[in-house]
């Protein structure tokens, strides 16, 4: 455990400038992607700097071209296929409690996204208090294809972008870049790369944990970026159109039948990507961010942990294994048949996602994950 | 000087915000120093039973579609969402003038229309159609009794009255046009004149067999139309409902399609509408008066599934008689009382909701000289006002189910049964929520005040309820009629009951044991024994009554009507009895242990808190003075054992945060000076 601890210590920088504690993710090669000594090590900073009332501001940012590509997810492939779920629990677990603290944390937490943010990744970034983004920076959820669903919380997030843009997000994997997440309400600032390392240097001497005051810090650097005239986002009515529908089908037909007068790339690149994701992980994510809406953070985080507990077990399909190997371990990009959308599967898929988000059978990991999140809770916001 | 001190001493601590709930983490940072908001869910403790099964056994059916019509309405800025302590609520503005919100409200229908919300509403056929309106009509009643009624009267009176009076040539030419809202309908029945009294109407109608036409009339002031929902400014058509008379002869009511604006909104010629005014509720809604002077329609528009005139102008109808022709009529008008019951009740969970969440976060009061305040609902009195409630709202959703199921599966023999229990339950049902609205805005304090509260603002919105589709006293007065009627049939024949639930009157009579324990009061057998007891001596005694009256030489009629105080009481009885077998029946069908335990402390509750309430039981000696003392402490103990899963029985009921208010949540964060 020791060992763990001090490779992990160089994965994680922390450095302390007065009042201020600037946390860096460190494995640039790997695209800082977090693994479970990392998750341990962060929450016993996030710990600390609770308890520390001289600390009144954090910042988060990543060491090279990522700010974090998501969780290690290639070490739960390797349990599962040993037959192991349970210890991919284990990593998840770690993974919701960080960001759950990081979403209800009670001092100001500044995210710095200077470059590549994907899946869970994303969370960490997006639930701090304010967040940076950049001309380098790139965002996606590319969960769906991989066999899982956009989740770590982000079903409270998705659900409450504008209109239905969080459902065309989750479900075709999109790509955004600093502007559109500006635009979309998923940034709150935009500054240029440049000028990252004066706003570092002006947040050392804020010494608040105002918001109003860390805010209109950051606002010096920053500015409105103009999106590109292609983005999805200008294209938000029709987005609201598809996306609305009540199901995965009624919404692939509905972009079908834009795309017969519509040619622009969104569109196309959207039924392609609906059509090549997995049809289980497209459903569970439509339900999940549908239900996210209707439900607070901590009712999110919960409901997820359950969700991505089914989906470790391969109870409705084994997406998640194939998917993740195709693409990110044997990267062969072809997931063995299931993955392949196939009219029969969709009655069954439906069938069985109903279970997924309902909390039979997972009464104890619940129970016992609920409890130590009000724990936190109360040790972290009172 | 004892006073003094602890006087004192809470206000030190508050000042030092040194009680346990602040001493971690407040240095530094720059929250309030005297009060801090907890969540309810971290002081409560976790859900003994799972909250989504109970919601599924409340909600019933359609749940996904429910969901999906929560989500488009708080994606769209139509719906007014507003962010408060960090959360968004979807509210209407109700300041906005009468006007403002009427155009809002239309709006509001055009986005659901473009959705596809109202998709088969009136062309789908079949249970599965049936049930998914019904869902989708309350989960709009959840964020605005206006644009449920507005589509209400859109769909179930206009469209109704095309439905199941007209026929094939109407439904051709009319429900697909209004399904998509090419003509917007609504329903001209009452006047200023007569309301529940509908055969009373004065409007007429005669018919010209020369040019084929009816030619209907307003012939005086008293039968201009009133209170008519879409008439004042958006509706294009209307049902008329108006005396036929042919060659002299009165045929009594019937109903007409009539056009009464173009296209553009302009008033068809020899109509004239005039404006109802601003309203204590329901401002989203355009009611109107409408006059009709000497208005010509086709011979076509006579809605003929009952009767018909022929060309020539011959008056032809199946149903001889005119009673029940009548009757036929009025079927319609059960749905409209369905879905009124139906939405008392989610009315009432919401004001619930808000409620109690805010009394597991809002303190008043030390009971201990360094003690924190009390929690509002850690008080057995704040207990014994809501949870009983929260208890009745439960009872009640699932009579409100059966009836749901009772109207989708109608046949003609269950018409009659239907009329009943619709009657009953609506009146029941909607009185509930006023006296539930009142006591949770009082629950609320000030706070309950804030038209952002809802609370207060839905007292105005629903108090109607106990008025349109039949005055709730004179609909439980045909109960009581209806029991009675079968009490004299049942009774002359010398036949068994068989009918409106009375078959308990063929058996014996239940005997209430004389010293009633604690497991006796929470038995099943026992709350069903006592509540059948009061509804049959108390239908014994009516009829002894009824029939003195009647050999002292009054009338039928009169003898009922002087009758009204038994007759109030039986009515009472007869729906309690009803709710409460409902009730059992969906406790029955539970398998779940804890959500089967925590239905049966929730039946108690109604029960017991039935017989504490109505005096009827003291009065006719059903129970004896201790024995209704028994039933006191009893209610004492069952709401201190409801009141650890206060929150989970209302996060049970489904409704979304966001069509809560803020003081369900954050009201600190809510009220601060940067929100």
């Amino acid at each position: 455990m020791a060992s763990l601890k001090d490779s992990s210590d160089d994965h994680v920088l922390v450095e302390v400038k007065s009042s201020l504690r600037k946390l860096t993710l460190n494995r640039p090669k790997q695209l800082n992607v977090i693994t479970f000594a990392m998750g341990s090590r962060v929450l016993d900073i996030f710990a600390e700097c609770a308890k520390d009332s001289s600390v009144k501001l954090i910042i988060i940012k990543g060491k090279g071209r990522a700010f974090c590509a998501g969780g290690d997810v290639a070490a739960v492939l390797r349990d599962i296929s040993q037959g192991n779920w349970r210890s991919g629990e284990v990593i998840y677990r770690k993974a919701y409690t960080v960001n759950y603290v990081i979403a209800t944390y009670i001092k100001p937490l500044v995210s710095i996204v200077n470059g590549l943010v994907m899946g869970g990744g994303a969370s960490a970034a997006i639930y701090g208090t304010f967040q940076v983004v950049t001309e380098n920076t790139l965002f996606a959820m590319p969960e769906t294809a991989l066999g899982s669903f956009p989740d770590l919380g982000a079903s409270y997030y998705l659900s409450r972008l504008p209109g239905f843009f969080g459902e065309y997000l989750g479900l075709t994997g999109a790509r955004l870049d600093g502007a559109e997440m500006f635009a979309c309400g998923l940034a709150t600032h935009f500054v240029p790369s440049e000028k990252l390392s004066l706003l570092e240097e002006a947040l050392e001497n804020v010494d608040s944990s105002d918001p109003f005051v860390i805010s209109s810090t950051i606002s010096k650097f920053s500015e409105v970026p103009n999106l590109t005239e292609k983005s999805a986002y200008n294209r938000l009515n029709t987005i609201n159109k598809c996306f609305s529908q009540r199901t995965v089908e009624e919404i692939v037909a509905a972009l079908e039948k834009e795309a017969v007068d519509n040619k622009e790339d969104w569109i196309s690149f959207s039924i392609k990507s609906l059509k090549k994701a997995s049809p289980t992980s497209l459903k569970i994510t439509l339900r999940s961010i549908r239900e996210g809406r209707l439900q607070g953070i901590g009712q999110c985080f919960v409901r997820e942990f359950r969700m991505i507990c089914h989906v470790l077990q391969g109870e409705t399909s084994n997406d998640f294994y194939e998917g993740c190997r195709a693409i990110l371990l044997d990267k062969d990009r072809k997931p063995k048949s299931p993955l392949v959308n196939k009219e029969e599967r969709k009655f069954v898929v439906a069938a069985n996602t109903r279970h997924l988000t309902s909390n039979k059978g997972h009464e104890k990991s619940l129970g016992g994950f609920k409890i130590q999140f009000n724990k936190l809770l109360i040790i972290l916001l009172l | 000087m004892e006073k003094v001190n602890f006087r004192t001493q809470v206000l030190t601590r508050h000042l030092l915000n040194n009680d346990h709930r602040g001493t971690a983490a407040t240095a530094g940072i720059s929250t309030s120093p005297c009060l801090s908001y907890t969540p309810p869910e971290i002081s409560s403790k976790p859900f003994p039973f799972d909250v989504n099964s109970m919601r599924k056994l409340m909600d019933g059916h359609n749940i996904e579609d429910r969901d999906w019509l929560f989500n488009l309405m708080i994606q769209s800025n139509l719906f007014n969402p507003k962010l408060r302590g960090g959360k968004i609520f979807v509210v209407p503005d109700y300041n906005q003038s009468m006007e403002q919100q009427r155009e809002i409200t239309m709006k509001r229908i055009q986005y659901l229309l473009d959705h596809g919300v109202f998709e088969r509403w009136l062309t789908g056929k079949g249970f599965d159609a049936e049930m998914r309106k019904l869902a989708l009509l309350e989960v709009i009643e959840i964020f605005d009794h206006s644009l449920a009624i507005k589509i209400g009267v859109h769909f179930f009176l206009w469209g109704g009255a095309i439905l199941f009076f007209g026929t094939k040539r109407h439904h051709d030419k009319w429900l697909k046009a209004s399904e998509d809202y090419h003509i917007k309908g609504c329903f001209a029945m009452t006047e200023l004149g007569h309301g529940s009294n509908v055969r009373g109407i004065e409007t007429i109608t005669t018919y010209d067999s020369k040019t084929e036409e009816f030619v209907i009339n307003t012939p005086c002031e008293s039968a201009q139309k009133y209170w008519i929902g879409g008439a004042a400014n958006h509706a294009t058509h209307t049902v008329v409902f108006s005396q036929l008379n042919i060659d002299g002869n009165n045929q009594g009511v019937h109903a007409f399609i009539t056009q009464i604006r173009d296209a553009d909104g302009n008033i068809c010629p020899n109509i004239r509408i005039a404006d109802c005014g601003h309203k204590i509720g329901l401002n989203g809604v355009d009611n109107g008066r409408i006059w009709f002077d000497n208005v010509r329609i086709p011979r076509e528009n006579l809605l003929n599934s009952v009767a018909d005139v022929s060309a020539d102008g011959k008056y032809l109808s199946a149903i001889k008689d005119p009673d029940q022709r009548f009757g036929a009529f009025m079927a319609p008008l059960t749905s409209g009382r369905v879905t009124i019951a139906l939405s008392a009740i989610y009315s009432t969970k919401i004001s619930l909701a808000i409620a109690i969440r805010y009394s597991l976060t809002r303190r008043a009061f030390s009971i201990t000289p360094n003690g924190d305040e009390v929690l509002l609902l850690d008080y057995p009195s704040h207990q014994r006002r809501l949870l009983p409630l929260l208890a009745k709202t439960y009872a009640m959703t699932f009579a409100g189910n059966y009836l749901k199921l009772l109207y989708v599966k109608r046949t003609p023999q269950l018409i009659k049964t239907l009329h009943v229990v619709s009657s009953a339950l609506k009146a029941i049902l909607t009185w509930h929520n006023m006296r539930t609205l009142q006591e949770c805005r009082e629950a609320c304090g000030g706070q309950g005040l804030k038209t952002e509260n809802r609370i207060g603002q839905l007292k105005g919105e629903f108090d109607v309820q106990s008025t349109f589709e039949g005055d709730n006293n004179v609909l439980m007065q045909q109960v009581s009629k209806a029991m009675l009627a079968e009490y004299v049939a049942a009774k002359r024949r010398n036949k068994p009951f068989k009918d409106l639930g009375l078959e308990h009157m063929n058996k014996s009579c239940p005997v209430i044991p004389s010293r009633l324990t604690n497991s006796t009061l929470r038995s099943a057998q026992f709350q069903i024994d006592i509540f059948c007891l009061r509804e049959r001596d108390l239908l014994n005694r009516f009829a002894i009554e009824v029939s003195e009256n009647q050999a002292q030489g009054e009338s039928k009629e009169s003898a009922f009507i002087v009758g009204y105080q038994l007759a109030e009481d039986l009515g009472r009885a007869y729906s309690d009895r009803l709710i409460l077998q409902t009730f059992i029946e969906a406790e029955n069908n539970v398998t779940d242990t804890p959500l089967k335990e925590m239905l049966g402390l929730i039946r108690s509750m109604y029960v017991l808190v039935s017989l504490d309430e109505d005096v009827a039981f003291l009065r006719y000696g059903y129970l004896t003075v201790e024995a209704a003392a028994t039933v006191r402490k009893e209610i004492v103990k069952l709401c201190a054992e409801i009141r650890p899963h206060a929150l989970s029985l209302v996060s049970s009921f489904g409704i979304p945060d966001a069509f809560l208010s803020p003081i369900a949540f954050d009201w600190v964060a809510a009220n601060s000076w940067s929100n």
